[in-house]
């Protein structure tokens, strides 16, 4: 019953948002005028339909999970009688199929986002065409649900059949049930403001309104990911026993991808909307970011990289490849073919200016990009080109990764106080003398606590710089505008510059003064590693339906006692590491066992790793949270900015509707070039103004002209 | 350099930046000189292990790995190290046993070497073509001409009849 009805939304959800897509072409195409306005109810009820099976699948597949239908075929690969309810919850996306239901899902919750929001604006062509690459990429996915990843075919199982449950790893730690879908938020996001710029380009509408319309789109999706990533890599620490949080996996590549992508994109959509500039590379950038949200599906979901997150290997690796081409080549072809139209006339004065230093940033997150996408590509390459096999792992990562992360906290710490256009070296010597006596502080504090060697003590350095800068900003706005200092775009960036420098410093202090001993201990003896003494008080058994854990009861310091496991799944068989962790502000004791305790020997291995600063990391991604959602608040606007950028970036753009024009060649001075510094010091003020997403709103008043 | 033109506050500026910088410059080289400690030998092992890929399994190196080809690896690593043996023998021993897989490094030598040569070849092209974006703009900086005002006036006028029409956008389309 579960299995027909959930087919049953999957086949509506494919016919729904195929026909949509063909109405929405159709509409775009041929219809005119009135005519275009009487199809969009027809294309909301597409929309609709398309979202209510979505919504619908998933919904049947949990209520099949929860009642253990072993008549569905997923529920008897991950579904198991003994499994407690949210894991249970948390197992429609522990495997391939139910993973896309959790995609569609997402996308659904998107569409219905934008319908809602776009409500009344549905008859315009660019709206419509946005529709469109929505209800196309849920067509895909519904097309890969209802064929080759079908997870509602039926099945006949004997009456006492019970499933093995989600994987072992995937039901002991509650991050289970927020990382996958904060990562698919984030994921998934994306295609909206991917959608947007397929519109624009094809409508020849480049001027800057459907920026406007995607920021906070894109923002929030680059939010949820950050969050998806930061707590993926907790769960990995508090789950895998191995002591640490992030391993270069081609998994977690595939998500950072988007995201190194994204930030990039998030920093040069500002130097569009002040200047105008950069308009194919922040098209580039974000049809990117989704491609690569679609080839991290590909290389994960494939089988083709061998990864601890891979599922089992289905047909659906060729389908996404072919997916991935074509999302590359109709976003190439776009490009290519708007290309005059997105040229930008204007210059860049200075590279010692704000735009100067974001394109330093997208160089930056670019060619960090490259090297995660090259390393984690590499050995697929050579390994079809002369069969050697090759393992690109941490050394080669990290060694790439850390000069280039240094580069990033050292433009975040000048950007944030650098005037667009250029400054003198009087107004940088005055913004920066703050950050750079918090950076000597930072260095000072390091060196007195023991920290020694280059790259950490340099990342303590440039952390407090970039935190200096940031925290400037942050002061400034607040003393400027109270609690609104807090919130809009550019101070929740400044917070979560604060949030990136946090976990800069977590990770450059835990990676680099870990210390870990294997100690072998006997009943009530006691170790002593880095000044903690660990006791082995005594070994431990629980037992239930579902598992079976063997514990050691270890004491820490006299103080709290500690229970590093290894659990046995009793339907799968399979035995997992379960660490214990005690937590700290300044440093993380790991206990995981190397040898599990038996009764014959009376002795254990215990695994020792005390690593300083973890914490930081998991409160610096809070932090990054925190400011991406207060800078989705509006901010303040400034109008005379919004006018003029507006004036000055649809000049060339062959927008025909809603925009004046000016000369092109020397602009007029901005209220931020050089020489009215003090007044317009960015901190605290979003320059477009959040709210100036109506068109209306960037309406210049052509005061600008000759 | 301060000029004895210069006002007091600029010469005072220049003062506290070049202390920052000392203090800094002072600090980098305690941090890269006075390392006392030296490597331990269980943190010898540990780096040991994770610079190995474990050979069986999908993605993790031997420290991770929970496989048994990785507590032999882990074990041998320990025997070796026991011995006294060098990084360089363990890793040729290992990479004899279980063929380039073992190495999480790749190797700087033959075709795998563009792994590491590719991205640093994409950022100084980035550099280059940064610096000459920068170069072109800075001459491409001029007056608006006659002519350009004499265009910038017609798309003024062409913008004002379209903005009473519908808006399609459909006339610069194709």
């Amino acid at each position: 019953m579960n299995a027909a009805i959930g087919f049953g939304f999957v086949l509506l959800g494919l016919s729904a948002s195929a026909l949509g897509v063909v109405g929405g072409v159709y509409a775009f195409i041929t219809a005119e005028g009135a005519r275009r306005r009487r199809l969009v109810p027809m294309i909301r009820l597409w929309i609709g339909l398309t979202v209510v099976s979505a919504v619908g699948a998933f919904v049947i597949m949990e209520v099949a999970l929860f009642q253990r239908d072993y008549t569905v075929d997923y529920v008897t690969q991950v579904g198991s009688s003994t499994t407690p309810a949210l894991f249970n919850f948390a197992a429609l996306w522990s495997s391939l199929e139910g993973s896309l239901l959790l995609w569609v899902l997402v996308l659904g919750i998107y569409m219905t986002a934008m319908l809602l929001k776009f409500w009344g604006r549905l008859g315009d062509p660019l709206m419509i065409l946005a529709m469109v690459v929505m209800l196309a990429v849920a067509a895909f996915f519904f097309a890969l649900l209802a064929g080759p990843a079908n997870p509602f075919g039926v099945v006949e199982m004997p009456a006492d059949f019970d499933g093995p449950g989600p994987n072992p790893l995937l039901q002991n730690h509650v991050l289970v049930a927020l990382h996958p879908p904060m990562l698919y938020f984030g994921y998934v996001g994306f295609t909206v403001p991917f959608a947007f710029s397929v519109a624009a380009l094809a409508t020849g509408r480049l001027g800057e309104g459907w920026l406007a319309e995607t920021r906070r789109w894109t923002v929030a999706a680059w939010g949820f990911l950050t969050l998806g990533i930061v707590l993926g890599a907790w769960w990995s620490y508090e789950v895998l026993g191995w002591g640490g949080y992030w391993a270069w996996d081609p998994v977690e590549n595939a998500s950072l991808l988007p995201w190194l992508t994204g930030t990039a994109y998030i920093h040069s959509v500002m130097v569009q909307e002040r200047r105008g500039m950069l308009r194919v590379w922040n098209l580039s950038l974000l049809c990117a970011t989704f491609a690569l949200t679609i080839l991290g599906t590909f290389l994960t979901r494939s089988g083709v990289v061998e990864s601890v997150h891979s599922f089992t290997a289905g047909a659906i690796g060729p389908l996404l490849l072919v997916f991935f081409a074509v999302v590359v080549a109709l976003s190439v072809g776009l490009i290519a073919w708007r290309g005059d139209q997105l040229r930008a006339h204007r210059i860049i004065e200075s590279p010692v200016s704000r735009e100067g230093f974001f394109l330093a940033n997208n160089l930056a997150f670019g060619a960090l990009a490259f090297v995660v996408l090259l390393g984690t590509v590499f050995p697929l390459v050579i390994e079809a080109w002369d069969g050697t096999r090759l393992t690109i792992g941490r050394p080669y990562f990290d060694s790439m990764a850390r000069p280039i992360a240094l580069t990033v906290l050292f433009l975040m710490a000048a950007a944030p106080v650098l005037p667009w256009r250029g400054a003198s070296a009087e107004v940088l010597s005055e913004r920066l003398l703050g950050p750079a006596l918090v950076a000597v502080a930072a260095l000072g504090t390091a060196l007195a606590f023991g920290a020694r060697g280059f790259y950490p003590v340099l990342t303590f350095g440039l952390g407090g710089f970039a935190g200096g800068a940031a925290l400037r900003q942050v002061i400034l706005a607040v003393r400027r505008q109270g609690w609104r200092g807090l919130v809009g775009r550019t101070n929740g960036g400044m917070i979560v510059h604060l949030g990136v420098v946090l976990l800069a410093v977590g990770m450059a202090a835990s990676e680099s003064y870990r210390s870990e001993q294997t100690v072998r201990l006997e009943v009530g003896e006691t170790a002593e590693v880095d000044g903690h003494e660990f006791r082995y008080i005594e070994p431990g058994a629980e037992l239930n339906e579902r598992r079976h854990r063997v514990f050691a009861a270890i004491e820490i310091d006299g103080g709290d006692v500690h229970h590093p496991a290894a659990t046995s799944f009793r339907q799968t068989g399979q035995t997992v590491p379960t660490p214990s962790v005690r937590s700290g502000f300044t440093e993380d004791l790991f206990l995981v066992l190397a040898s599990m305790p038996s009764p014959s020997t009376n002795t254990i291995d215990l695994r020792i790793i005390v690593r300083p600063l973890v914490a930081w990391i998991w409160v610096g991604g809070i932090v990054m949270a925190v400011g991406t959602a207060l800078a989705l608040f509006p901010g303040t606007k400034r109008r005379t900015i919004a006018a003029t950028s507006a004036a000055l970036e649809e000049r060339e753009s062959g927008d025909t509707g809603d925009h004046s024009a000016t000369p092109p060649g020397k602009v007029e001075p901005t209220p931020d070039s050089p020489g009215d510094l003090q007044d317009h010091e960015s901190a605290g003020v979003d320059g477009n103004g959040d709210g100036a997403g109506k068109p209306t709103e960037l309406t210049p008043t052509g005061g600008d002209g000759p | 350099m301060p000029s004895p033109s210069l006002s007091l506050t600029a010469r005072l500026r220049f003062i506290v930046w070049m202390t920052i910088l000392a203090a800094v410059v002072t600090m980098m080289t305690v941090a890269v000189v006075d390392r006392t400690e030296s490597e331990t030998t269980s943190e010898r092992i540990g780096r040991l292990n994770e610079s190995f890929a474990c050979p069986t399994c999908d993605g993790e190196t031997v420290a991770e790995s929970n496989a048994a080809v990785s507590a032999t690896i882990r074990q041998y690593i320990a025997d070796r190290v026991d011995q006294g043996a060098s990084d360089e023998a363990i890793r040729n021993e290992l990479l004899v046993a279980y063929g380039t897989e073992v190495l999480t490094n790749p190797p700087a030598e033959g075709f795998a070497s563009l792994v590491w040569i590719l991205p640093v070849v994409a950022v100084l092209l980035g550099v280059v073509v940064l610096g000459f974006v920068f170069s072109r703009h800075r001459a491409g900086d001029r007056e608006p001409t006659d002519e350009d005002h004499r265009l910038a006036e017609m798309v003024r006028n062409r913008v004002m009849t379209t903005q009473t029409e519908e808006h399609l956008g459909g006339d610069r389309r194709g």
